[in-house]
């Protein structure tokens, strides 16, 4: 990534409204990324809005302050790269390599998609925070 | 996400235009739940307008489906599109949510 990539940042509550506003900034950052083939596209758009979605699922309030979510988006020349912030969380495990739920179960998927969907995820603490990092090499070099 | 539900003589046709997301999931069980309710448990979800589907909105199809069959009926999904597909796909739940072509061929064989 280099400091002319595109990017795009939101923060706002940890609901299921700010998620679905990320689209627009997804949409946004791809029109400034036309580099980026359809399928890299539709596939990083899709593991950021699952983590997203799991922060506001899953993530508990490490105090009585509702936790905030932000993200910040990037698209590089071979690379696209999201962080997500669940801020004011309490610290979480998260099994990355959880499998994908069987076919009659309506939840139990959304990690086994971003593992599918990205070359590389990671979950980590910092601070007061609990951050997803996920990186998808794209395009004819990445792919 | 916008549904609109039209009834046709085999079956119970809903369109959904937007994104079925958390937001739009939630909607989709409504307008689901009060079309079986009201006796039509054949039913269509019509995915032409629907522009990005997540785990959240593919739960919604799976407990719609359940409901339908529970009820005597089924549900069966209609023009998907690209994004929609790759996560049938990538879920494997193509297998039970086989896409078809258009609402009409959902039930024509049946």
């Amino acid at each position: 990534m280099t400091e002319t990539s595109p990017r795009r940042s939101r923060r706002g509550p940890a609901t299921a409204r700010t998620v679905d506003a990320l689209h627009e900034d997804l949409d946004a950052l791809w029109e400034e990324a036309p580099h980026v083939p359809d399928t890299d596209r539709m596939a990083f758009t899709l593991a950021v809005m699952e983590a997203a979605g799991n922060v506001v699922v899953h993530a508990v309030p490490a105090a009585e302050a509702p936790i905030e979510l932000e993200v910040d988006l990037a698209a590089g020349p071979h690379r696209l790269e999201a962080r997500i912030y669940e801020i004011g969380a309490a610290p979480a495990e998260v099994d990355l390599d959880r499998a994908m739920a069987e076919e009659h179960l309506e939840s139990g998927r959304g990690l086994a998609m971003i593992q599918a969907l990205v070359s590389r995820v990671v979950f980590e603490r910092h601070g007061d925070t609990n951050v997803w990092k996920l990186c998808r090499e794209c395009g004819p070099d990445g792919a | 996400m916008q549904f609109t539900v039209e009834q046709k003589p085999t079956f119970a046709h809903i369109t959904g235009t937007g994104r079925l997301n958390m937001v739009g999931a939630p909607k989709l069980r409504e307008v689901v739940t009060q079309v079986v309710g009201d006796g039509s448990t054949h039913v269509v979800v019509d995915l032409g307008g629907t522009e990005f589907m997540d785990s959240s909105g593919l739960g919604a199809l799976i407990g719609c489906l359940k409901l339908a069959r529970q009820a005597g009926g089924d549900l069966r999904i209609a023009n998907v599109r690209p994004q929609v597909r790759m996560v049938l796909e990538l879920t494997s739940m193509n297998r039970v949510l086989t896409p078809y072509d258009s609402a009409d061929a959902a039930f024509a064989d049946d």
